[in-house]
């Protein structure tokens, strides 16, 4: 062989890394063999991923789950120098006690970024990660969460998700509040979960679960919402409540730009007592999504509630203009529509006061030809404010 | 037109150009808003005032060759109108990344001169694209990485962890080996293919047997010796192993006898000397030996293991088995172990491979000296060979057959 001059091995550090970091994990370690200005070049690598990929596919579980905690450990007494990002997303292992030893490795060597997706199991979070104080971002799904009680929270935290997590609301809360950097927040799977969100610097928020009571006490960033509630039927455990749901959960947030509500959203936002006007104007409301909101409940409150008009009770029917604007609205999209007259009500409304609304996407949940058809006919009849404002329906 | 007039309509025709020396020395202007696209041209003209004219020229780091800046400027040119939707960049991008591998690592070195980061990560992305899946002697050859790890350091990732003698010794004899076999390779290269072996299982056995010593299989079979693997237990689980574990080509039966490798455990070492060496020579031996019987070959071997995976019990680990090497062709170790309990376990899998039932071979005692069965010198040990683990393949007894009649 030929004295071919190595092409690759003499570029700096920084870009070798980078090199690294787009492949694997595996595929990484395995350039320690190429020769012996390689041997280490991986070891100082920052961001680790993780997955059952890393190793070899086994039907035999087990033996999948001994290779992956093997691999794991050796590549972390291999690593040298800080370690910013450790995503572990199988759900081949559940509760080990390699994973606490991990994690104090990791609170060791400046973890800023953890992302750790568990299988189904009771895998409690050890103390270490408290201590991890120079974390931005936790992702912890199918875990047990219980911070000691000298906690006072992530001071650098920016992101914080929990999926399936067994905490109690207190902790969540007095985490939420302890993290006063916190921009983006998800929330998932819990059950009849009860919180009061103080972040003042929160930007983005998204819920999904059985949630019993959501205030957003002090969210004045807010930027999107996306809330996914799952409510038993029985909405007379929520009538205890006597602040009106709507103003609690939008009435703080001023510079919304992104609503997104499933299924009973505006189910959930009825309920209490309605005082009348809301404080604020959403002028920076960008898009509203609805996905299968129901609004047959008559007395569910249409989301029309949101926006002050002048006159408190009237027939929206009977009016042709509307002095309320939604300047900076674009896009509405509502599914599984059937044509309820709360439901017009509201598309008509949003067409009257977003003078540059350009879509309205309509996806009819009707089956009936003939019904769908009317549906469509009293759509068109509504005076659109916005000359570019499109009208499209999609078939479900 | 009045002279005036020229001095009017020149400055307005003109676009201004930004001048450059590259590192051989050739002198080139470049249209100033391609060339400040560069965050390196940008700095130097703005806080030094360079490149305003030919005597001004900046000089360019010393990766950037004229070819690469023209590549980096194609790149500025198009990028840096804004008008350019995501999609248009995206196709530009993947046409331009298309070029051979010295001209990219070339260019992400001048890029990265330049500090132009978005085509320091498009490089970085499509060299990692080709480095993604690749064997490392794929990669040492796209990349002409010079192959200068010692077996012991393929293995040991932490310097000096191992200070074993055996390794150390392992390694002399693989140096030897490899260059003995390189020559006597050359010349034989046919032969092997030829001899598929005929000979009933009790001839086999009973010269192997009948031997002094055995060594020196100059087996030119690819050994999936990988195998091996299973005799191993999990004993000694210093992690540092499994670096080089993922590294082989394992089948799922490997996995079991995964072990983390104990400096202190020979076997252990001896696997994935092999082991290793099995994969990385891959390409060396596979050329010299005729495919189908390399499948028969592969296939005697898969499936032993699998009745060795079944049926094996280990109680290696425990005391220090007397490891006999055999090392052959390419490097490979074979380890024959003595096993001082003599299960009737492994009667089964000579039986298995050599294709024939008959008595269980008698194994000799250990012998006590390993060094000297290790030396390839055929010796006059009276020591005969002991036990099999893994019952030597036909062509494989007869190389070995071969060899000793040397």
């Amino acid at each position: 062989m030929g004295e071919s001059p190595d092409l690759i091995s003499d570029l700096p550090q920084s870009i070798l890394e980078n090199i690294l970091t787009h492949l694997s994990i595996r595929d990484a370690i395995r350039t320690s063999l190429l020769s012996t200005k390689w041997r280490y070049k991986w070891s100082t690598l920052t961001d680790l991923a993780f997955d059952e990929k890393c190793v070899s596919p086994s039907t035999d579980r087990a033996l999948v789950e001994t290779n992956l905690v093997r691999f794991i450990t050796g590549v972390l007494l291999l690593h040298q120098g800080p370690i910013h990002k450790f995503h572990l997303s199988t759900s081949f292992l559940q509760c080990r006690p390699d994973i606490d030893q991990w994690l104090l490795f990791l609170s060791r060597n400046g973890i800023k970024e953890l992302v750790l997706e568990l299988g189904e199991g009771e895998f409690r979070v050890p103390s270490c990660l408290f201590q991890c104080l120079k974390l931005t971002r936790l992702e912890l799904c199918h875990c047990e969460f219980d911070p000691p009680k000298s906690f006072n929270g992530f001071s650098s935290l920016k992101s914080l998700t929990l999926h399936q997590i067994l905490v109690s609301p207190e902790a969540i809360e007095s985490l939420i509040s302890g993290c006063p950097l916190l921009e983006f927040l998800s929330l998932s799977y819990f059950d009849s979960l009860v919180l009061s969100i103080s972040a003042p610097n929160l930007m983005y928020l998204y819920l999904d679960g059985e949630f019993k009571d959501i205030f957003l006490e002090n969210t004045p960033k807010l930027v999107a919402i996306s809330v996914s509630m799952y409510m038993h039927e029985d909405v007379a455990d929520f009538e205890q409540s006597s602040d009106y749901n709507l103003v609690k959960f939008l009435g703080g947030v001023p510079l919304l730009e992104k609503l997104v509500g499933y299924i009973y959203f505006t189910k959930y936002l009825s309920v209490g007592d309605d005082p009348g006007r809301l404080p604020i104007t959403y002028i920076h409301l960008k898009t509203i999504e609805l996905y299968q909101v129901s609004f047959e409940d008559a007395n569910e409150a249409s989301p029309i509630q949101l926006f002050p008009l002048e006159e408190e009770s009237f027939d929206l029917f009977e009016r042709d203009y509307f002095e309320y604007k939604l300047p900076r609205l674009e896009t509405v999209r509502m599914t599984d529509v059937s044509g309820i007259r709360n439901e017009l009500e509201f598309i008509r409304f949003l067409m009257g006061t977003s003078p540059v609304l350009e879509t309205v996407i309509v996806t009819s949940s009707l089956s009936d030809k003939d019904a769908r058809m009317e549906m469509v006919v009293e759509l068109l009849r509504f005076p659109r404010v916005s000359p570019r404002a499109q009208l499209l329906f999609l078939q479900d | 037109m009045s002279e005036s007039d020229m001095a009017i309509i020149k400055p307005e025709m003109m676009k201004s150009y930004i001048w450059l020396e590259t590192s051989d020395g050739s002198i080139q202007q470049v249209e100033q808003e391609v060339a400040m696209f560069c965050p390196f041209i940008c700095h130097q003209v703005l806080q030094k005032g360079g490149g305003s004219s030919k005597n001004n020229a900046i000089s360019l780091p010393q990766k950037v060759n004229p070819a690469m800046l023209s590549l980096i400027f194609d790149y500025c040119r198009f990028h840096q109108l804004p008008g350019r939707s995501n999609k248009e960049r995206k196709v530009y991008d993947e046409k331009f990344m298309r070029m051979d591998t010295k001209r990219l690592c070339e260019l992400t070195s001048a890029a990265d001169s330049l500090q132009l980061k978005p085509l320091v990560d498009l490089t970085s992305r499509a060299l990692a694209r080709i480095i993604e899946g690749k064997t490392p002697e794929e990669i040492r050859e796209i990349f002409h990485l010079p192959d200068d790890l010692t077996e012991e350091e393929k293995l040991e990732p932490l310097k000096n962890t191992m200070d074993d003698p055996r390794i150390r010794l392992l390694n002399r004899l693989y140096a030897k080996k490899r260059k003995e076999l390189k020559e006597r390779e050359k010349l034989k290269s046919i032969e092997v293919e030829e001899h598929v072996d005929e000979r009933s299982v009790d001839d086999l056995l009973s010269f192997i047997n009948g031997r002094d010593h055995k060594v020196v299989n100059t087996s030119k079979r690819k050994k999936k010796t990988k195998k091996r693997k299973e005799h191993k237990n999990g004993t000694c689980k210093v992690s540092n192993k499994d670096s080089h574990n993922l590294h082989s080509k394992q089948r799922s039966v490997d996995e079991t006898s995964f072990s983390l490798g104990g400096v202190s455990n020979l076997h252990n070492i001896e696997d994935d000397i092999f082991s290793r060496k099995a994969e990385f020579e891959d390409g060396y031996i596979d050329d010299e030996i005729d495919p189908a019987l390399k499948e028969m070959l592969d296939r005697e071997v898969e499936d032993f293991a699998r009745r060795l995976n079944s049926s094996w019990v280990l109680s290696v680990g425990q005391e220090r088995q007397p490891v006999h090497f055999s090392i052959n062709g390419n490097g490979d170790t074979r380890r024959l172990t003595g096993k001082e309990g003599g299960g009737d376990e492994w009667f089964d899998f000579s039986s298995v491979t050599l294709g024939e039932a008959s008595d269980p071979p008698e194994y000799d005692k250990v012998p006590s000296d390993r060094e000297e069965l290790v030396l390839d010198v055929p010796s006059s040990s009276s020591t005969s060979l002991f036990t099999f683990e893994l019952p030597l393949s036909i062509s494989e007894l007869e190389l070995l057959r071969e060899d000793t009649s040397r």
